[in-house]
């Protein structure tokens, strides 16, 4: 394929994270925007575009971003709360940059750790009236992310034989990792499966272990055109192709297919737009929201058979000296809910050789991230020269 | 436990009222295209299938078979908490292929559910006169 208009990514940066950090949102994103832009070598007047992804009560609008972070005009600006997490911010910056609509894009996925999942339901008062079409689920019980997730792992169980530790054996690969993310990740011990089979469950076979860490934090990333790329402070990454994908049902309890939702649809629009086949590529981030997620995506993107996933974490192929090191910065589950945009700073970190004391000794060149499950996904290959 | 707790309640609307109407009447009512026939769960103002608007609603058998399901231990609402652990089931409705709902099996060991277990409608109370559409299994 054509890579005249390839996109870069040039800077990444976080805010502080934490389970508590008593800053706001805007405070939060603030930090990570400056931070990138540090990152990248580039002053806010080198920005023209920006876009804010977020939950629709964790909205820090992108002009109000904008204004905060002294950007005196944008070509470009989207603050969207719909479809896969902070791909979405990188893909309607990617789609921008393509199209020429903007040169240099900052993106957030800034989340609050207040207010979410269950939370959310937990206040006191009389009778609580559920309005749409969640007045079908939230009756019934079927209130949080877990509730799916685990229907998830229980179809993938009666379809291919999969076992709890099979589910496990991702937590205890993933939790390796962390233990040599000292500075990032919230947890510094190995995990045994007993560990993680006698952690409590949500919403069983879902265990506790299973869940990403909810905490304050904010994320950013910039991105511009290969050619500017160049000439910036840090080694670019590139967008070798990317892709969305949907199932024709939005509930993601009601998906026609379980074990072929969404990640299946990106992944096969990312391969068939690429040169690169699955053994071209020596590393992953994977989003584990809940990280049954991230084994569907090794399925979907055809790394591991379908069904196979467990195995394929068993051999030890996600280990930093396996054929895929999978989740490198220790995946959300250990470093926190920052809703897949971590997934796209640490692959471009390994990719440009600044992952420091954990760049895997594959020196990788190529790369791939992924976002959701269900009703709607995305997945990019990233490269370096 | 000292104060009862609320069920969250459904805010029925033009869409969802024949799925809660029929309940407090003891049938599974799912929406129908009538145009084409098509069953739609949830109920939308269009018919995926053909587009069209003119949309009705029918009782369907009320039998059906588990795609999957989770046993919920942890309860997100205070109105959980008590019901521990119980099952949250998708169930796929033998009226059409692919026609699934969001429900709970009752009446049973929530450890001896299988996904592909056959299961029919029955009704529990949820609170200020809502029926809810539940399933049991059957042979
Ligand atoms: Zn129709």
């Amino acid at each position: 394929m054509s890579k005249k208009n390839r996109v870069a990514i040039v800077g990444v940066g976080y805010s502080d994270v934490g389970r508590a950090t008593g800053l706001s949102l805007t405070k939060l994103t603030a930090q990570a925007g400056v931070a990138a832009m540090e990152d990248a070598g580039l002053k806010p007047t080198d920005i023209d575009g920006l876009v804010t992804h977020s939950f629709p009560n964790q909205f820090v609008s992108s002009t109000h971003t904008a204004a905060m972070l002294g950007i005196p005009d944008l070509a470009f600006y989207s603050g969207n709360v719909d479809g896969a997490a902070y791909s979405v911010a990188a893909m309607h910056a990617i789609a921008a940059i393509e199209s020429g609509s903007a040169e240099t894009v900052l993106t957030f996925r800034t989340v609050h750790k207040a207010g979410q999942g269950g939370e959310t339901f937990r206040g006191g008062g009389g009778p609580q009236t559920i309005p749409g079409n969640m007045q079908l689920a939230m009756p019934y019980g079927s209130i949080a992310g877990p509730h799916w997730a685990g229907m998830y792992m229980t179809r993938h169980m009666a379809m291919y034989g999969s076992t709890e530790e099979d589910f496990g054996s991702f937590a205890i690969a993933q939790r390796k990792f962390a233990v040599a993310n000292p500075t990032e990740s919230f947890f510094h011990e190995e995990l045994t499966m007993d560990d993680y089979l006698n952690s409590r469950y949500i919403a069983k076979p879902l265990h506790l272990l299973d869940c990403d860490y909810p905490v304050d934090s904010s994320s950013a990333l910039i991105f511009t055109t290969e050619e500017r790329a160049r000439d910036m402070k840090q080694k670019p990454v590139f967008f070798d192709s990317w892709a969305n994908g949907t199932t024709k049902e939005a509930d993601f309890s009601l998906v026609e297919d379980m074990t072929h939702s969404s990640p299946w649809m990106a992944s096969r629009r990312m391969w068939s737009r690429s040169d690169l086949k699955p053994k071209d590529v020596q590393t992953a981030g994977l989003y584990d929201g809940f990280s049954f997620i991230a084994m569907q995506w090794l399925e979907a993107l055809g790394f591991a058979e379908e069904g196979g996933s467990g195995a394929f974490v068993r051999s030890g192929a996600t280990s930093a000296t396996g054929s895929l090191p999978t989740n490198t910065d220790g995946g959300a589950c250990n470093v926190g809910r920052r809703h897949g945009a971590n997934f796209f700073i640490e692959v471009t970190r390994q990719l440009r050789g600044t992952a420091g004391d954990r760049a895997l000794p594959n020196n990788p060149k190529v790369g791939v991230v992924s976002n959701a499950v269900g009703g709607f996904a995305a997945c990019a290959l990233l490269t370096a020269d | 436990m000292t104060t009862e707790v609320s069920a969250p309640l459904p805010l029925p609307n033009e869409l969802t009222k024949p799925f809660w109407e029929g309940a407090a009447k003891g049938q599974l009512v799912i929406q129908r295209c009538n145009a084409c026939g098509h069953l739609q769960h949830a109920p939308e103002p269009v018919c995926s299938a053909c587009l069209s608007f003119d949309l009705g609603s029918a009782a369907v058998s009320g039998t059906g078979t588990v795609y999957t399901f989770c046993i919920a231990t942890q309860a997100f609402h205070p109105y959980f908490e008590d019901k521990l652990p119980f099952v949250i089931a998708v169930v796929e409705l033998d009226d059409q292929p692919g026609l699934k709902m969001i429900t709970n099996i009752v009446d049973v060991d929530p450890d001896s559910v299988r996904v592909g277990d056959r299961v029919g409608v029955t009704f529990n109370l949820l609170g200020e006169g809502f029926m809810l559409p539940v399933f049991r299994p059957i042979a």
